[in-house]
């Protein structure tokens, strides 16, 4: 096996990405879509991190992704505030069968 | 950063810090009134008009704010110079419509008791745009684009009475969450490439000549993808409609004009200072030729354009069909980018100002109707012209504005557009731009056909505007007639305020 | 191959796997179970590549706060006192398609580009050096964030409380 470098942790990242974008799209939940979004953000997150160590960029990228920690805390709070007046208003959470806004 | 490194940056935003002690006011005012919160719009009002004070004098002012204490380079996180200042005083104004507005609307009097946290919200927005349009760093974006969504989500289901207002802010947030991740995604592969976040840096990084075109394109995508989110342009376009309709009135008209300004002073920032390489004598822009800028825009305002107008003619809900326009005059403003040149440039802010006063008009008008008859369906608009003649002529003028139709404001706004295209010598894209125009003008003709062509119905009512309404629908007619006749105040205030800070 | 390397691998593994069945399980309890396993990987990660007070930030606030609020909302938003508690998926093979062809580009595009990777300096704690950022370069974002915050909480007891009847 080859040293661990950089590309290593990018592999990951790309990885989570995928698996972020692949929940989001075929999850009908809408907390599993939140699941799929906080996926997203630690690939990113990662990102940030591996940049910052192996391209010598100081702690630039770490700061970015506490700020991004911290970002994702306050969405996650909004997100499942308004899922759970959602399933006050219809009783159930599923995305595609809210569909009373038509054309 | 020493102190008076940090004084001065304080200085330069001082807009700002007065919006953000305004939202502290606002909450601790929430918590010590308990029953009477009367007094919440009033405060809310102020802080938006000392904000506003301060802009206009202070409109020369521009320098960096927040810069780096140990980096090469002298460029900070914020970015204060005339041109945000035009848009911001734009946000602000909007703003002060939107309290009347709120004032006014009867969705909002129904949650007259969360008013407190209403305007919090309200300021939230406004904080957020207000460092989107002067923010040069990538982080800052990213986190001023969140605080202005995160505060839209709340507000699009904030009165929670029917199922669509709950459903609009579903959307919304799993929209905008999506492409908010995915712009962040974007953001940190460009950091990679780079070694930097700020905007100004980045054009420094962007003249070196090895550079990864393919990942490049990859970041850039995905960043895009973001901002077009943020401005309805297609194909990101489609939560607009849903989140438009399902929306308390007051914060659809807020969405549609402040937050499309925002975002298209965020891009419009984004490549003038990331991308530009070089300004020539007549003030074109020359872009690093990494893709072929002018094609894309053109596109993706072409596609903007006619999705949005198409959609239009379908609709019967007036919300729906206003939000589908105002999707098509993202589309109208996205070509103004493509001429990517100062008179483009210009273009687009007089196009802004006259936007805001027509939009807002016209939303307004329909919620004093849909208040009053419940609905926004066009056939309860028959024969509205005789049973409320002050609003049918009123909404007949801001429908004629949008249309671009002389001699309303409209008319100047798409005028100073098509000359700005016909000099970059893109004939043929003013010719479809013409094309769309002449395609609008059959659903905003529509309207007008419903209430002055045809006999009142029983469902509709007579709406008159009393004390504060009046004032306010005047205050908004006004200007666009007048400003379709002598619009030379205009002009000279935006060449006053095309300055970007930039290499 | 020294003992660094296996602890990434390791970490790595149980990021990778759990993320998978966060995303492809039908179990929603499962799915959040997994999620915890996935944020533990990552922060694993991080304390490798030197983010000590990062690590330590995502196990206290994304395990702590965001998973435990994610658990919560799984909780009352399905009845889970019926025994199935699958979640429906839908467009599987075209999404498996797709997301393996956006992979495939993803990881294809950061694997040919030639980042300008140097060695990687020494571990030092970071915490002193985070702090002293947060105050001196990034103090706009850091009192940005601390009123996003204060916006978002607002917003979200807003929308979720009870209405007074």
């Amino acid at each position: 096996m080859i040293e661990v470098g950089l590309t290593h942790f990018l592999i990951v990242s790309s990885a989570l990405f995928s698996f972020g974008i692949y929940g989001i799209i075929t999850r009908k939940n809408a907390v599993m879509v939140l699941m799929g979004i906080e996926l997203i953000l630690n690939a990113a997150n990662i990102n940030f991190v591996a940049f910052s160590r192996y391209l010598n960029l100081g702690l630039s990228g770490q700061v970015a992704a506490l700020f991004v920690i911290i970002l994702a805390a306050a969405e996650a709070a909004i997100a499942l505030a308004i899922v759970l007046n959602i399933y006050k208003t219809f009783d159930h959470v599923n995305v595609d069968e809210i569909e009373k806004l038509k054309e | 950063m020493d102190l008076t490194n940090l004084y001065y940056s304080l200085r330069l935003i001082l807009p700002e810090v007065i919006v953000s002690v305004a939202l502290l006011i606002i909450v601790i005012a929430d918590l010590i009134l308990h029953r009477d919160k009367k007094s919440i719009p009033y405060i809310a009002l102020t802080g938006m008009l000392a904000a506003l004070a301060f802009m206009i004098t202070d409109l020369a002012q521009q320098g960096f704010a927040f810069i780096p204490s140990k980096s090469q380079h002298m460029f900070g996180m914020v970015a204060v110079d005339a041109f945000g200042t035009f848009f911001k005083i734009l946000i602000i104004i909007s703003s002060v419509f939107i309290v009347f507005f709120s004032n006014s609307s009867l969705e909002i009097q129904k949650v007259s008791d969360r008013i407190g946290e209403y305007y919090t919200l309200i300021y939230g927005m406004i904080l957020g745009m207000m460092f989107m349009i002067s923010a040069s760093d990538l982080i800052l974006i990213y986190l001023s684009i969140e605080l202005l969504s995160l505060s839209s989500y709340v507000l699009a289901g904030f009165t929670k009475l029917r199922d669509r207002n709950s459903e609009a802010s579903l959307k919304y947030i799993i929209y905008g969450a999506v492409s908010s991740g995915i712009m962040l995604f974007g953001i940190s592969i460009l950091y990679g490439i780079s070694g930097t976040t700020n905007l100004m840096a980045l054009n420094k990084f962007f003249q070196s000549p090895e550079l990864n075109l393919l990942t490049l394109s990859f970041s850039l995508i995905l960043i895009f993808a973001g901002i077009g989110y943020k401005i309805s342009a297609a194909p990101f376009h489609f939560w607009t409609p849903d989140v438009y309709e399902g929306a308390p009135i007051a914060i659809t008209a807020y969405l549609s004009v402040a937050s499309k300004a925002a975002g298209f002073a965020l891009l419009i920032r984004f490549i003038r200072t990331s991308f530009v390489a070089v300004v020539d004598a007549q003030g074109n822009w020359i872009l690093f030729d990494f893709f072929d800028w002018r094609s894309l825009l053109i596109i993706i305002s072409i596609l903007t354009m006619t999705l949005g107008n198409f959609s239009a003619l379908w609709q019967n809900n007036l919300k729906r069909m206003l939000a589908y326009s105002s999707i098509a005059h993202a589309g109208y403003i996205l070509l103004g980018l493509a001429v990517l040149s100062v008179h483009g440039l210009i273009a687009i802010m007089v196009y802004f100002l006259i936007y805001l006063l027509m939009n807002l008009g016209a939303f307004f008008i329909v919620m004093l109707i849909a208040d009053k008859s419940g609905s926004e369906n066009i056939d309860d608009y028959s024969g509205l012209g005789y049973t409320s003649p002050l609003l049918g002529v009123a909404l007949s003028i801001f429908l004629i504005s949008l249309t671009g139709i002389p001699p309303t404001a409209g008319f100047i706004a798409k005028l100073y557009l098509f000359i700005a295209l016909v000099d970059a010598n893109m004939i043929a894209v003013a010719v479809i731009a013409l094309l769309n125009t002449v395609v609008s003008l059959y659903y905003y003709v529509r309207v007008l056909k419903h209430m002055y062509l045809t006999k009142p119905s029983a469902s509709t009512s007579s709406v008159r505007a009393v004390g504060i309404n009046y004032a306010v629908v005047l205050i908004l007619t006004i200007p666009v007639i007048l400003f379709g006749l002598y619009f030379t105040p205009i002009l000279e205030f935006v060449k006053n305020c095309i300055s970007i800070l930039s290499i | 191959m020294n003992i660094y390397d296996i602890i990434f691998y390791l970490f790595a593994a149980i990021t990778l796997v759990s993320g998978f069945f966060v995303v492809s399980t039908k179990n929603i309890v499962h799915a959040g179970f997994y999620l915890l396993f996935t944020l533990f990987g990552v922060a694993g990660l991080y304390v490798l590549l030197g983010a000590d007070f990062i690590a330590i930030v995502q196990l206290l606030v994304y395990v702590g706060g965001i998973l435990i609020l994610l658990l919560f909302g799984v909780m009352l938003t399905n009845k889970i006192t019926s025994v199935d508690l699958r979640s429906g998926t839908s467009y599987i093979i075209p999404a498996v398609i797709g997301v393996g062809i956006l992979w495939g580009a993803l990881t294809a595009v950061l694997f040919k580009t030639s980042w300008r990777s140097k060695a990687p300096s020494g571990m030092d704690p970071t915490t002193s050096e985070i702090g002293r950022l947060l105050i001196t370069d990034y103090v706009l974002v850091f009192e940005l964030l601390g009123i996003l915050l204060l916006v978002a909480l607002i917003g979200a007891a807003s929308i979720a409380r009870r209405d007074k009847e």
